[in-house]
């Protein structure tokens, strides 16, 4: 009944298993930590904007920033917030809501068992009213204000919105003011019941603990709620040109200089699984040899004094979207663009060698290692991948299959020159100087 | 801390090595000491990024980079801390475990190799750090000064901490000034250098999977370059508050409105009353069950953040809120009635329960990550305490609700301060 992944190299094995209900939990012990950490965790996030309502054949399109906002709430429960109840057994309990997953988590040092069950139980027991929906209303307005002053998140976000023309990717995973003053008790609980039903989820155990008892506790929390089997979500996305919905665009906020982001669109997409996922690693190896701190392309940028040691890329692939973003703060965007778009031609002229690409794997695999040292980390990495079907586990293996023809084949076909856009932000014209008024 | 072992290296640094095998890494952190100071500080901040261009062995960047790289990663990073009144310089060596590479050995033998280098051999001109160099760092470096207003939150506790220790070392700006950077040439950075390395007080710390009399010996090899008499660094001044109350608006182009209030708790890590003022903390704001976050935001709605949090090294503690700028009156008020509740002992036994809970799990969760556990260690040789997480764990057990209301007689507030919009301050 139990399963077991293991990976000699990391001399880590995950215990794991499938619930009847459809759940999968995974537990991996980690001896010697006293901090015990879990994830409950489902495939609903800020792109699953229309979707067929389970139970009524409906189809909806909901207020953007709904899923976030279901996050919040679900912590509510009747006289209170579950998260008294974590505070009281000595645990510290938290969520997040990105692009396609939601997540409730905890962790502790003692009363695991506890706190597991509470986990368990609220997050299968939404409890919301109409009153406590709206006063979450000004906390989360407070939390999409402060990211609208935060120019690292806008210059990403209006790259996305320059990148997409349809696909509700570029949608702020909070949503707006106004889009989240339009969410209701009705539309928390018709997504609820279409995304938090087991099958669609899973649960991930890290720490130093027992698997056999971790299963068993789970089984038996899922068994008594007689879940009935659930059918196929449809979720439906919007079909997403090729094209980009704009080349260029910009903003003005109170910063020291422009910040920059440049983003190539993938346009071969339709991957799943280990096939994407070797593409995921593929295109971050590229990115590492063209862009990283050793390139000699980061370096002439470095010189030039166009970006600093924060400028770095990275490269999203989901199924029916991708992307690869690319930036930093720059006294001149203008010039780093072209430097940028410049630099990346001579390196799909000049090729990565076979040298290049073992440095590269090898640096990536050394990161790989480091990172399992995060509890936190190797949980959520590990459900983000399993909801994506890749095995996190696969990793290394993924990574030692790579071959550099297809590195070079990568480079020269994902950066074209119609797929690029590029965002800016600029300093506010006439606002440097702030004003001050004291009072002893 | 917990199985730690002291030792003095031949020129005087000391290291402390905790031997575990729960990590993938080995991770060695040298950290110099100064006192933070305006005439030193910029030279000090800037410093690292001059070394980290090169060393006689990998003289460019990129070769460094690369050569690092092909050590499985390994990373070489620095970083300036401030902590009371010292800045802390550190130079890191992030480097995987061996053990985890069956086909490589010396992993560490090798990124330590590196580090010497950077630290001891530095690309030179003359009689000065080579210009080039000097020069493109020093123009990074005014664009980090100039960045801290990129980050709103980031900006608003530096800024209220910089009016409310104005007349003392602790104002000043880790990174420095505009003003002194000007000052500074590849020369009189090199001679700053030579006196950095050799007088500044210096601690390595080593944590993961190898012995202690290893470790010794390479770091014998590795830092053996010559040292003076260690630099004398004055002790922080704590003060008292008790005085009036200052507030300060700065208007900047904004949508939210940053709210940031100074106190004075005159009480610092080594004291006695550390870990009733941690509790007291706790309790106020330190959770999502504490006062600031139960009755700012979940019951009155108005933010998103709000905590409070200590200044450990200088007896100083912060408040600080993101919210809607039109709401500064209410959101001081619930504010204050909160630290008000505290003078007057009104809180539960579950929030005094539940914050001790929470800090025992915040203790014990820090054996679990390298870099805490160093920091730890730091705050330990800077505070002068030598205890496991055992011995810190009774401090916090032995804490009552006397002792609580003991320590929030001494809390008192400094300088409110609130980053508003444009045209935002009229409205006190």
């Amino acid at each position: 009944m139990n399963n077991t992944l293991e990976n000699r190299l990391l001399a880590e094995k995950i215990t794991w298993r499938r619930l009847d209900a459809g759940l999968e939990v995974f537990v991996l012990p980690k001896p010697g930590y006293n901090k015990k950490y879990a994830t409950f965790a489902t495939r609903f996030g800020s792109v699953d904007s229309r979707f067929v309502v389970e139970g009524e054949g409906e189809e909806l399109e909901v207020p953007d920033g709904v899923a976030h906002f279901l996050e919040h709430k679900l912590f509510e429960e009747e006289g209170g917030s579950v998260s008294d109840r974590f505070a009281r057994l000595g645990a510290s309990s938290n969520a997040f809501t990105n692009f396609t997953n939601t997540a409730y988590l905890f962790s502790t040092t003692e009363n695991f068992t506890e706190c597991l069950e509470i986990l368990l139980d609220f997050v299968q027991e939404p409890y919301f009213t109409e009153e406590s929906v709206e006063k979450e209303k000004g906390i989360i307005e407070q939390e999409i204000r402060m990211y609208e002053d935060n120019p690292q998140w806008r210059v990403f976000f209006n790259l996305l919105e320059a990148l997409y023309q349809q696909h509700p990717v570029q949608k702020d995973i909070a949503g707006t003011v106004d889009s989240i003053r339009r969410i209701d008790k009705d539309v928390l609980y018709k997504c609820y019941r279409t995304f938090y039903h087991p099958s669609n989820m899973a649960v991930f155990v890290v720490g130093d603990v027992e698997p056999e008892r971790i299963l068993g506790q789970v089984e038996s929390n899922i068994g008594r709620r007689n879940y009935r089997p659930l059918g196929e979500i449809r979720r439906i996305y919007p079909s997403e040109p090729p094209t980009l919905a704009r080349e260029y665009i910009s903003q003005e906020l109170v910063v020291s200089q422009p910040i920059f982001n440049m983003g190539y669109k993938d346009l071969d997409v339709g991957y799943e699984g280990e096939r994407q996922f070797r593409r995921e690693l593929l295109t971050e190896l590229v990115l590492d040899a063209v862009l990283g701190s050793s390139s000699r392309l980061y370096n002439e940028l470095y010189e030039e004094g166009l970006i600093d040691d924060e400028f770095d890329a990275g490269h999203v692939a989901e199924k029916d979207y991708g992307h690869t973003v690319i930036g930093g703060e720059t006294r001149d965007p203008e010039r780093l663009y072209r430097r940028l778009r410049e630099g990346i031609e001579r390196a799909k002229r000049e090729g990565i060698s076979e040298e290049m690409f073992e440095h590269h794997r090898r640096k990536i695999t050394g990161g790989f290692l480091k990172s399992f040292n995060s509890l936190e980390f190797v949980a959520n990495n590990f459900l983000a991948y399993h909801f994506r079907g890749i095995n996190f586990f696969n990793y290394l293996d993924v990574l030692n299959s790579l071959t550099p023809e297809e590195a070079n084949h990568r480079l020269r076909s994902h950066f074209g020159d119609d797929n690029c856009a590029r965002s800016v932000i600029l300093p506010k014209t006439g606002t440097q100087n702030s004003k001050l008024k004291t009072r002893e | 801390m917990t199985g730690l072992s002291k030792f003095t290296l031949r020129n005087g640094i000391n290291l402390f090595v905790h031997p575990t095998d729960k990590f993938k890494t080995i991770l060695v952190q040298l950290v110099l000491h100064r006192h933070l100071s305006e005439a030193d500080a910029t030279a000090c901040s800037l410093l690292p990024s001059v070394l980290q261009r090169g060393c006689g062995m990998y003289p460019t960047r990129r070769e460094l980079a690369y050569k690092l790289e092909e050590l499985y990663g390994s990373e070489l990073m620095t970083d300036v801390v401030k902590k009371g009144e010292r800045q802390l310089v550190s130079f890191t060596l992030d480097t995987v475990d061996d053990r985890y590479l069956p086909a490589e050995g010396n992993l560490l033998r090798k990124g330590l190799g590196i580090m010497k280098e950077v630290l001891t051999d530095p690309v030179l001109d003359g009689n000065g750090f080579k210009n080039e160099y000097v020069v493109q760092e020093k123009e990074q470096h005014e664009r980090v000064i100039r960045g801290l207003i990129n980050d709103k939150v980031a900006y608003s506790l530096e800024r209220c901490l910089n009016e409310m220790c104005k007349n003392e070392p602790f104002g000043v700006f880790k990174y420095g000034s505009l003003e002194k950077l000007q000052e500074i040439n590849p020369e009189n950075l090199y001679g700053f250098y030579r006196r950095f390395l050799a007088e500044s007080p210096a601690d390595l710390y080593v944590i993961g999977g190898i012995e202690p009399n290893e470790v010794l010996s390479l770091a014998e090899e590795t830092f053996d370059f010559p040292r003076a008499s260690t630099a004398f660094i004055p002790d922080t001044i704590i003060r008292n508050g008790a005085g009036e109350v200052r507030y300060v608006h700065e208007e900047l182009d904004v949508n939210q409105g940053k709210l940031v209030l100074g106190f004075r708790t005159g009480i610092t890590y080594g004291d006695d009353d550390y870990f009733p003022l941690l509790v007291y903390n706790g309790i106020l704001g330190g959770f999502p069950h504490s006062k600031l976050f139960q009755n700012v935001r979940e019951k009155a709605s108005l933010a998103y953040y709000v905590y409070s949090r200590l200044e450990k090294h200088k007896g100083l503690m912060v408040i600080a809120a993101g919210i809607e700028v039109d709401q500064y009156g209410q959101a001081l008020e619930i504010i204050s009635q909160q630290v008000e509740n505290m003078a007057k002992n009104d809180f539960s036994a579950e929030e005094f329960e539940n914050t001790v809970r929470g800090l025992r799990n915040q203790l014990l969760v820090e054996e679990d990550n390298p870099g805490l556990l160093v920091n730890r260690a730091l705050d330990d040789t800077l505070a002068g305490r030598n205890e496991d997480t055992q011995s810190l764990l009774s401090r916090l057990a032995a804490v009552t609700r006397e002792d609580v209301a003991k320590v929030a007689e001494k809390v008192h507030l400094d300088t409110v301060y609130f980053l508003t919009n444009k045209g935002g301050g009229q409205d006190e």
